[in-house]
């Protein structure tokens, strides 16, 4: 190492008394050497030498340095702190470090790191002291700008509001550019002007007047920046001859702002979202420094303002999401199974008629199921939390007036790779869709009943008129015969004539008569093997509707190992649905006691095949029997009894019979048919091949 | 009633699109001292001269081209005052809304008594002499 040139420190230490030469002269090149500024002093902590840059920095020399004197270019807060950690280093013997604010000989502050390193004698104790001061401030800076910058984006990523972000935005750019006061506009929804953000140490009177102006060149640099999406720099504004017509620059001057520096803030994607500016009270042109630092602000200033723009969309988007589920009486859910945890939309919460502000669990959504679901939806929470199958399925809610609801539930199972399952569901009120589709399926039956009780009548009015005119030219022309029988002369050619006229008419009523049969057989029926029971269950699945809606119970016993029977299937089936539905009008006064049937079937060892249908409907008089399958005999207001004597017809037709009997506690109904084995006769063929 | 024939028409016709019926009565009011004729229409029966010999029409209600009472309100309107007897076939008469008719009070249904008949008429008539 070169031994640097004698320096006028080294003859000033030369000065001291109390110092040997020949070791000042080397602890003073040693504190020469040291790239930056340092300082050394004796065992008790006394400085006696400082190097050039100690005093070119500090402004203080040696003379004003030694001693305790070097504490006086310490910033004044940070005096007492300086002292104390060097009296700690002398009195402890360790080394240690301590970050201090010199005063420049400029007069500005800058951050140090003191370093203080001990000189060990042979026995280990310090004899001599080093100090050297590292310059920290750019590094400090960093930090403090990155701690900012850090501090910013928290506040963006939880979302707190713009202008409280912009606001802290603009705050920290002052504290890292000294003597600059900031300010934030936005580009408007309209799109053609700015508007007022934050600008913390900015005259209100002159943001006031920036408000709202319009977005262009002559709007001032903002306006222009964000224009023209470039940076707008003004040095000197009492020099500037743009702006003229706004009079921008006359307003900045009159609140004390001499220089301004618009730089437009871009989002990701590049678009202008509004413009920071820096203003000084003094002419200023940005340094590389302050670009750097524009840079970032604005590159923050984006991010805050489109997380804002995204977070307010967000919230839209949730509030019409809520909206939609609100109008579409629809409802989300997240049931997560382990741990168990159950989530709700505010809409399912209303379903339910919850508190939202209660947490979910089974055992509330449990005090509003309708008890005779209760165990059902029990069972399918289990099997849903074992197996994790896609969940779809309507239940009922009974609600604390007692009014009961409909719910369509569709849930979808997620699997996570570590084996829990979660589903994802929509609840549904379909309340009153159940209610129109019942009104409609009553709507539907009535009519039917209507078209068929119309249908009939129609036929019934119509057979009455064809037969009543025969039999009125009977009645006539065999009173007339009686008559002439009568006369003294009984005039024999008009009795035969009127005998002729007669015979006539009744083959013309047998005519009517006959034409009716053909119409019951119109479709020549056809022949086939029928299992009564197998008819008897299709029968149920098509009056199932009207047992539902009635609030019927349909039982059935039906007996096994029936022999099938020959016939026309429909035609049978027809003679089955009129059995229930005459059993279903039957109990339909009934009010206190159960509407409940029961169909049969068995058969016996005749081999005939039987099925019965029994209600528990008022019954009718025994008296009455013989004339329920009469053609025009009812005993329901509505009813043709027409059905009862064509089910007759038709079972009779398929040699079979057709009785009814009443008990005090309703009317049973009971067909019975040969089976099919005693079909055909011996002398015809073998079934298959009829 | 015999004393001037002419002036008092006993002539009952018969208007029934039913050829049972058209047969059978005329025979039996003949045979009770009646002249009767039959119509199987009111149209024919309107263009033939027994329109101002009819004392009494046995009329049925419901017939194709011309009902019974349309027939009656056509003789009215002409200045026919000719007593009637219904007769019908229907059980529940469909008959076309008409406040002045007053229904199956004086309606027989068919098949209907001879005695039930001849009572009718002999009604009618007199109602058209008093």
């Amino acid at each position: 190492m070169d031994v640097p040139a004698p320096n006028p420190h080294a003859v000033e230490t030369d000065a001291n008394p109390d110092r040997v030469s020949d070791r000042d002269d080397q602890v003073d090149r040693t504190v020469e050497v040291i790239p930056g500024p340092a300082l050394s002093a004796d065992e008790r902590g006394r400085v006696d030498a400082v190097n050039q840059h100690w005093s070119q920095l500090t402004g203080l020399g040696p003379e004003a340095a030694f001693g305790h004197g070097w504490y006086d270019a310490a910033h004044q807060d940070d005096d007492e702190r300086l002292r104390e950690f060097w009296q700690a280093r002398v009195r402890s013997g360790e080394p240690g470090t301590c970050e201090v604010r010199l005063r420049r000989g400029d007069g500005h502050v800058r951050r140090y790191l003191l370093r203080a390193v001990p000189q060990l004698d042979r026995d280990g104790r310090p004899s001599r002291w080093f100090g050297q001061f590292d310059d920290v401030e750019e590094r400090r800076q960093a930090e403090l700008l990155l701690a900012g910058e850090k501090q910013l984006l928290e506040m963006v990523a939880s979302a707190h509001p713009l202008p409280e972000i912009l606001d802290t935005l603009c705050r920290l750019a002052e504290e890292s550019a000294p003597g600059c006061l900031c300010s934030i506009v936005l580009i408007a929804a309209d799109g053609h002007h700015i508007e007022h953000a934050a600008a913390p140490s900015l005259p209100v009177t002159f943001t006031a007047a920036i408000d709202g102006r319009a977005i262009g060149e002559d709007c001032g640099p903002c306006g222009m920046a964000t224009h023209l999406n470039l940076q707008i720099v003004a040095t000197d504004l009492a020099r500037e001859t743009r702006w003229q017509d706004s009079q921008w620059c006359t307003l900045a001057l009159r609140h004390d702002l001499r220089a301004c520096w618009s730089t437009p803030i871009r989002s990701s994607a590049g678009r202008v979202l509004g413009a920071f500016a820096i203003y000084f009270t003094e002419p200023a042109a940005p340094s590389q420094v302050h670009q750097g630092l524009i840079g970032r602000f604005t590159h923050i200033a984006g991010i805050a303002i489109e997380g804002a723009s995204r977070e307010a969309a967000l919230r839209r988007s949730e509030s019409f999401l809520a909206e939609a589920q609100r109008l579409s009486l629809t409802g989300s859910f997240l049931w997560r199974i382990n741990p168990p945890q159950i989530l709700w939309s505010e809409q399912t919460y209303r379903i339910y008629g919850l508190d939202p502000a209660v947490p979910v669990t089974f055992e509330l959504v449990g005090t509003r199921i309708h008890p005779d679901e209760a165990a059902w939806f029990a069972a399918l929470v289990d099997t849903a939390s074992r197996q994790g199958d896609d969940l779809e399925f309507e239940h009922r809610l009974v609600m604390p007036d007692g009014s009961v609801k409909f719910l369509h539930v569709v849930a979808h199972a997620l699997h996570s790779e570590t084996g829990h399952i979660e589903y994802l569901g929509a609840v549904q009120d379909v309340t009153e869709r159940r209610r129109a589709d019942a009104v409609l399926g009553r709507l539907r039956a009535e009519l039917t009943h209507v078209s068929r009780m119309t249908t009939l009548g129609a036929l019934s009015a119509s057979i009455a008129h064809e037969v009543s005119q025969p039999l009125a030219g009977i009645v006539t022309n065999a009173g007339l015969l009686l008559r002439i029988l009568g006369d003294e002369v009984p005039d024999l050619d008009s009795t035969r004539e009127s005998a002729q006229r007669i015979i006539r008419d009744a083959h013309r009523a047998s005519e009517v008569v006959d034409r009716l049969r053909a119409l019951f057989r119109r479709a020549a029926p056809s022949s086939e093997t029928v299992d009564l029971n197998d008819a008897t269950t299709e029968v149920l699945a098509i009056v199932a509707p009207e047992l539902q809606h009635t609030g019927t119970t349909m039982r059935t016993d039906l007996g096994v190992d029936m022999p099938p029977v020959r016939g026309d299937r429909v035609q049978l089936q027809q003679v089955i649905m009129n059995l229930l539905l005459n059993a279903i009008e039957a109990m339909g006064t009934l009010e206190g006691r159960p509407r409940a049937a029961i169909i049969r079937s068995g058969h016996d060892a005749a081999r005939r095949v039987w099925l019965s249908v029994e209600d528990s409907g008022p019954g009718f008089d025994p008296a009455h029997a013989d004339r329920l399958f009469n053609t025009f005999f009812t005993t329901k207001p509505g009813g043709m009894g027409v059905g009862l004597y064509v089910s007759r017809t038709i079972i009779e037709s398929h040699g079979g019979r057709l009785t009814a009997s009443t008990h005090s506690g309703g009317a049973t109904f009971t067909l019975s048919l040969p089976a099919e084995s005693n079909h055909p006769p011996p002398n015809l063929p073998p079934k298959g091949q009829a | 009633m015999t004393s001037t024939p002419r002036a008092q028409p006993h002539l009952v016709v018969v208007i029934d699109d039913d050829e049972s019926v058209r047969e059978a009565v005329p025979r039996l009011l003949a045979h009770c001292g009646y002249e009767a004729r039959a119509f199987a229409s009111g149209l024919t029966f309107l263009a033939s001269p027994d329109l101002n010999e009819a004392g009494c029409l046995i009329l049925d209600v419901a017939m194709p081209d011309m009902t019974g009472p349309a027939l009656q309100s056509e003789l009215e309107r002409r200045g026919h005052s000719i007593p009637i007897v219904y007769i019908t076939g229907h059980a529940s008469t469909s008959i076309p809304h008409d406040p002045d008719w007053d229904g199956p009070k004086h309606c027989l249904l068919k098949p209907f008594a001879d005695q039930a008949l001849l009572d009718a008429v002999t009604r009618a008539l007199t109602s058209r002499r008093s």
